[in-house]
């Protein structure tokens, strides 16, 4: 492996995005939609329950963002980039550049939310943490189940099936740990659970690094 | 007949399970007590309800606050599974605190020692107290003979349910890493039959954890009061079930062979790989009614006692050959629609 060629193939992917910025309007208005609709609705919003919308507007609008992580491309012009690159690079880079993509939703709807509704969030360094953890292991699982199913016809339905059941342990430990961030629950035994989150989205980034290689011809 | 010695094997640890599992008694236990509420320097007379006792030698009863503190009760009476017990509670209470749990401990050579742990709570009226209870020396406590089961408290009778709801799991999870290890053995060598293999060991293993939800459903309508409840041992275990059942979606929404088979091991060995901390790590995090989390009864010494072993580790092994035998009927069932599918191609 050549970081080189992630570099590469990690540039490719943000040159398009830039290119066809309409995919990237479309993520940012969808968060922006649905802090606006969560303003309408909610009378009040309480830090519990911003806590949750945070998660599922992230998890929702993030499943939108990355569903064409691997559909975007034509398969000709895969068979092209196989050539060239290692299949772990290819997984690699498409990880990483998920992985930013869903730092970005993450900050817009920090912003959107507490620009309709409040801003409960006291210990920004913690949640920020959370947030950049959370981002990996939900990028790695999305990225994986997309390259599983690739260019299936049925691919956006089965993606929220396959995807959603693997990231619960992590969303659950996210809500744990930005509950704390927002003053609600006090754990001191927080570190643990970084931790925990940490090694689980190492666990599934060595998986998913480890048999994509045996994947990617298909 | 050289194959088959392990499916009799099987269907008679089954047998064995079910019948022992259900038919042996239990130890006598305690069902309830009333009044539970004693105070200092009074005389009560406390009315017990017993589970399976028959008459006994000589019952005697004791109040037990701590390994020191015994106070023997001054009559004891059974009639028709009910005892009367009198109490005449000192003055002086051995502890500072007002309120204490005191344990009922009934005691007969025959029906062995009834427990009632931290039972009956004892409220004092002076400042009064003394280091300790005892006077006439540590009660004789006797242990009933044979093979019963242990009575515990709340569980009582489902206590039982460890033979079945507890095995389930465990051949559930041994299945499931069988299928894993079928899976990786897939992408390795490309030969279709370990994809038959790792699917017919997942569904099999599926039957499995659904049955296991549901001894664990019904466990905890007894017990717990409710069907399912906010507990993280259980939500997890549904969730791990919800992984599987995306992988047989996955199965039946891919058409081509080669494909399906290369995907849905992929996805297999991933999801075994996340349903790890699910049920193993954060149950442990957080706390949990289910046995064996936060001091509740599990696997520890005396919560599973010998009797107990001779049955529940047959169970395992009995639950485990049987979702190895399911698992290789749906094999065949797999290479039969194979060699029907190829051979209409053929014609």
């Amino acid at each position: 492996m050549k970081w080189k060629h992630v570099w590469t193939l990690l540039r490719k992917d943000f040159l398009i995005e830039w290119k066809e910025k309409y995919v990237l309007g479309a993520i940012v208005l969808f968060v922006i939609l649905s802090s606006y609709i969560i303003y309408k609705a909610f009378q009040q919003v309480t830090p519990m329950s911003w806590n949750v919308l945070f998660w599922i507007i992230f998890l929702f609008s993030g499943l939108n963002a990355l569903i064409r992580s691997f559909s975007s491309e034509l398969s000709r012009q895969y068979l092209y980039i196989y050539q060239l690159a290692h299949p772990g690079e290819i997984i690699l880079s498409k990880i990483i550049y998920n992985t930013a993509v869903l730092s970005l939703v993450s900050i817009i709807l920090i912003a959107a939310l507490s620009l309709f509704t409040i801003s409960p969030i006291n210990d920004y360094k913690l949640f920020l943490l959370a947030v950049l953890l959370g981002s990996i292991g939900i990028s790695t699982c999305f990225t994986f189940v997309a390259a599983v199913l690739g260019q299936q016809t049925s691919q956006s339905v089965l993606m929220s099936v396959l995807s959603l059941p693997l990231i619960i342990p992590i969303l659950l430990l996210l809500i744990k740990i930005t509950a704390n961030a927002l003053s609600i629950v006090d754990d001191s035994n927080i570190m643990s659970d970084l931790i925990l989150l940490g090694g689980i989205d190492l666990i599934l980034f060595g998986v998913a690094m480890i048999i994509y290689p045996f994947l990617w011809r298909l | 007949m050289k194959s088959l010695w392990w499916k009799c094997l099987c269907i008679a640890l089954l047998l064995y399970a079910l019948f022992v599992g259900m038919l042996t008694p239990l130890k006598p236990g305690i069902l309830n007590i009333s009044p539970f509420l004693v105070s200092s320097g009074e005389r009560v007379s406390m009315e017990v309800e017993a589970y399976n006792v028959e008459a006994g030698k000589e019952w005697q009863a004791y109040l037990k606050k701590d390994s020191l503190s015994y106070l023997k009760a001054s009559a004891v009476e059974l009639t028709n599974g009910k005892f009367k017990i009198d109490f005449e509670i000192p003055s002086h209470i051995p502890s500072e605190t007002s309120l204490q749990a005191l344990t009922l401990l009934i005691t007969d050579e025959r029906n062995g020692t009834l427990v009632y742990p931290e039972g009956i709570q004892l409220k004092s009226s002076t400042n009064e107290s003394t280091s300790s209870w005892l006077k006439e020396g540590h009660p004789r406590l006797y242990k009933k003979e044979g093979f019963l089961f242990p009575y515990r408290n709340i569980l009582r009778e489902t206590i039982r349910n460890m033979y079945y709801h507890v095995p389930l799991w465990f051949s559930m999870f041994i299945l499931f890493f069988a299928g894993m290890m079928c899976s990786i053995w897939y992408l390795k060598t490309k030969k279709i039959e370990y994809d038959h293999r790792a699917s017919s060991l997942i569904y099999s293993g599926m039957l499995m954890g659904v049955l296991g939800l549901i001894t664990g459903s019904l466990w905890a309508k007894a017990t717990w009061g409710a069907y399912w409840t906010n507990d993280m041992k259980l939500n997890m275990s549904a969730v791990s079930m919800l992984i599987y059942f995306a992988y047989a979606i996955l199965r039946s929404g891919t058409e081509d062979i080669e494909r399906k088979a290369t995907l849905s091991s992929a996805y297999n060995i991933f999801a075994f790989i996340t349903i790890v901390p699910l049920i193993f790590v954060l149950p442990r995090v957080a706390d949990s009614l289910h046995p064996g989390n936060g001091g509740n009864p599990a696997f520890g010494g005396e919560d599973l006692d010998n009797t107990m072993r001779a049955v529940f580790y047959p169970a395992i092994i009995g639950f485990t050959l049987m979702g190895v035998w399911l698992g290789q009927i749906l094999l065949r069932i797999k290479r039969i629609k194979e060699k029907i599918f190829f051979n209409k191609i053929d014609f």
